[in-house]
């Protein structure tokens, strides 16, 4: 047995071949060596006992969100990815320009207090596109990425739910 | 006998939410009284309701609606034969107008008097006694000043730069910072007119602005005869816009003689007023080594855990023996700090996003424990983080006998900390721990600004942790779509899983086959 996926992060993308020959697990990431993993699942289930080499570690996991998301925390750091399987994950990569990861959406319900940018204007990664304000304070949100401003669904003055759409932008390539 | 035996009311409501209503809970339940918990809708099922013996709904969601409601309070309070009100921070606490009414109609208000909060409330009125107190307030205007050409010769005497600041303003909020002369016509119309809409009173005063200081501030607690005690300092100078995110006792910053001079300086500030219950005297400490007023919380601090674990004193138990009429039961000579403790604010904010606000179900909840950590939680697995009130869930307080060991200890907590659902701000305390500036102490409240940037953080796992990570992800999701397979259900056709949270008996047994071992 022998199944590939894309792991969305907010890092980057990763890509994971899981495969199985007898009772053996194996793991290969992006371009790296299959491993060989042992795998024991403890916490009722919540978490997976991972040996990999000789490290062991305790990752904790969940799914939620409107697209699955998976939890992972290790070390209390914790990790969101969707997983796709590949073929999966060709289908969307056309259509969804967040595969692209060029979208600004609303986390949480809120007001857009103030909208900074304009369409065709060009901006850098990390670089305030929109305010919103949302629990007793005002929120800056950040362009992920750097790229041009497609479109601005958002209007300023407008409230907003968690998931819609504010700031579009085509990454820059590269 | 318990201590509730000896108090002149044996039920007590807790006029507030979240972590600090379970903390309160607690303390009272301890001391053996009666506890009352309130509920706005959105929190039904809240930590702090299941922990009552009694709880009643108060309004709709927003705070306005419900946990600012005074007349409500007492009026709950009262059907419930309660004897006292315990209002926490925020909402009420200090609201002189909500003090007086629980006063009038005959409930015990756990906290100052009134007019000591009216007072404190008023930074401008504040200053003008603690200057007549002898003590040390930074260099400003003891009026407000009305128009530009005040503002300009006030500045020009106290010397630029200097800060605009709201006399009814708090929390860091109704400040503006001039640097030029020319501009301070336009920044005092600006913070007029915002503390007008903010505050309702557009009182503005002009202060010495000290650069990059350090906010020390001491613990205090007054028999509201005249005497009063401190507990030692807290240290709080991390810092995003005002609101503290790491504090820590004693402070990495002072020496024997200056912690004696500013303990002795708040309990003076204490003293003064004849303050009753407990407080925190805030001081902003210069590069230069200047310690000066800079206001007085009239309540029990968020961050009063860090002065519980290295002074050993119950806080909650003292306030509950000064409204109960016991006083002080302490000496000052008493009170010593031992060790070192240092508290972490847990948010449902996200680091990399500037601290964006978070909410959403808590689907895994494992809060670390072991010798010398303390949490103080408000949250359960299986509940909603509402939008409608601050994003504080937990404190993570550790203690260790020196600050080296504390450190340790903290890192060992955050690592075993697991909560899914709203993004919180664990990762970024694990940065904060590691920065050169938070070791060696020298850390100000520019540490943020100066040393922190969202769009580079990145967590600082190693490269075969965050490999670990990546396969549990991608062994997980096997699992899961095998499952769906098994179950043949919608999951794994459109590839859309939709929400779950607890494993199904499908996933855990298809994660069983796929690892071979139950």
């Amino acid at each position: 047995m022998k199944k590939r996926y894309l792991l969305h992060t907010p890092d980057g993308e990763h890509r994971a071949v899981v495969a199985r020959r007898g009772d053996q697990l194996a793991v290969q990431l992006d371009d790296g060596a299959l491993r060989d993993v042992d795998a024991a699942v403890v916490h009722n289930g919540r978490a997976l006992s991972l040996r990999i080499g000789n490290r062991v570690h305790l990752v904790h996991l969940s799914v939620a969100g409107p697209r699955g998301e998976v939890t992972a925390t290790l070390l209390g750091q914790p990790l969101e990815m969707t997983v796709l399987d590949e073929l999966h994950a060709l289908a969307l990569g056309a259509a969804d320009p967040a595969a692209g990861g060029g979208i600004v959406a609303a986390e949480i319900p809120g007001l857009v207090i103030e909208i900074r940018v304009r369409e065709g204007q060009a901006v850098k990664r990390g670089e305030p596109v929109v305010v919103l304000e949302a629990m007793k304070m005002q929120n800056e949100l950040a362009a992920p990425c750097d790229g041009v401003v497609a479109s601005v669904p958002a209007q300023a003055g407008r409230t907003v739910n968690a998931g819609d759409t504010l700031v579009v932008i085509t990454p820059a390539p590269g | 006998m318990t201590v509730a035996g000896r108090l002149p009311f044996d039920k007590v409501l807790v006029a507030n939410r979240g972590e600090i209503a379970v903390r309160l809970i607690r303390g009272l339940r301890e001391l053996g009284l009666h506890t009352v918990a309130v509920y706005s809708e959105v929190d039904r099922a809240a930590a702090h309701v299941l922990l009552a013996h009694e709880a009643y709904p108060i309004g709709p969601a927003p705070a306005a609606e419900s946990y600012l409601r005074g007349e409500r309070l007492i009026e709950v309070a009262r059907s419930a034969g309660a004897g006292a009100i315990h209002p926490g921070y925020g909402f009420l606490s200090e609201n002189a107008g909500f003090a007086r009414a629980c006063e009038a109609a005959g409930l015990v208000f756990i906290g100052p008097r009134p007019d000591t909060i009216e007072l404190m409330g008023n930074k401008l009125a504040a200053r003008r006694r603690m200057r007549a107190s002898g003590v040390p307030v930074i260099p400003g205007t003891d009026e407000a000043v009305r128009d530009a050409a005040a503002a300009g010769r006030a500045a020009a005497e106290i010397g630029y730069p200097v800060l605009l600041k709201a006399a009814a303003g708090g929390g860091g909020k109704g400040m503006r910072v001039v640097r030029d002369p020319a501009d301070i016509a336009a920044a005092l119309r600006q913070t007029m007119g915002e503390a007008k809409s903010a505050f309702g009173d557009d009182a503005v005063f002009v202060e010495r602005y000290v650069e990059d200081p350090k906010h020390i501030e001491v613990q205090v607690l007054g028999d509201g005869e005249g005497r009063a005690l401190h507990l030692f300092e807290r240290e709080c100078s991390v810092q995003r816009r005002h609101q503290k995110l790491i504090e820590e006792s004693p402070s990495p910053s002072l020496t024997p003689a200056l912690r004696a001079e500013i303990c002795a300086a708040a309990v003076r500030t204490a003293e003064s007023v004849a303050y009753r219950g407990a407080g925190t005297v805030e001081f902003v400490l210069s590069p230069a080594g200047e310690f000066f007023f800079l206001e007085m919380n009239t309540r029990l601090q968020v961050e009063h855990p860090v002065t519980e674990m290295v002074t050993g004193i119950d806080l909650v138990r003292a306030q509950l023996d000064v409204a109960g009429g016991r006083g002080l039961r302490l000496r000052q000579d008493e009170i010593a700090q031992r060790g070192w403790a240092i508290e972490f604010r847990i948010c449902a904010e996200n680091p990399r996003r500037n601290f964006a606000p978070s909410v959403g179900e808590i689907t895994a909840l494992m809060e670390p424990a072991g010798p010398g950590v303390r949490v103080d939680s408000g949250i359960a697995e299986g509940c909603r983080v509402p939008i409608h009130y601050d994003p504080l869930l937990a404190k993570l307080i550790v203690w260790g006998e020196d600050r080296p060991r504390a450190l340790a200890r903290a890192r060992r907590a955050l690592e075993e900390y697991i909560l899914h659902g709203p993004i919180h701000n664990i990762p970024f305390h694990l940065w904060a721990i590691d920065q050169p500036s938070f070791r060696d102490g020298s850390y100000t409240t520019r540490f943020i600004e100066a040393c922190f940037d969202p769009a580079t953080f990145a967590p600082p796992l190693a490269p075969d942790d965050q490999e670990a990570l990546l396969a549990a992800g991608a062994l997980f999701e096997a699992a899961r779509r095998m499952a769906g397979t098994l179950a043949g259900g919608p999951e794994y056709v459109t590839g859309a899983p939709g929400r779950e949270c607890a494993p199904s008996n499908w996933r855990r047994a298809a994660l069983r086959r796929m690892t071979g071992r139950d």
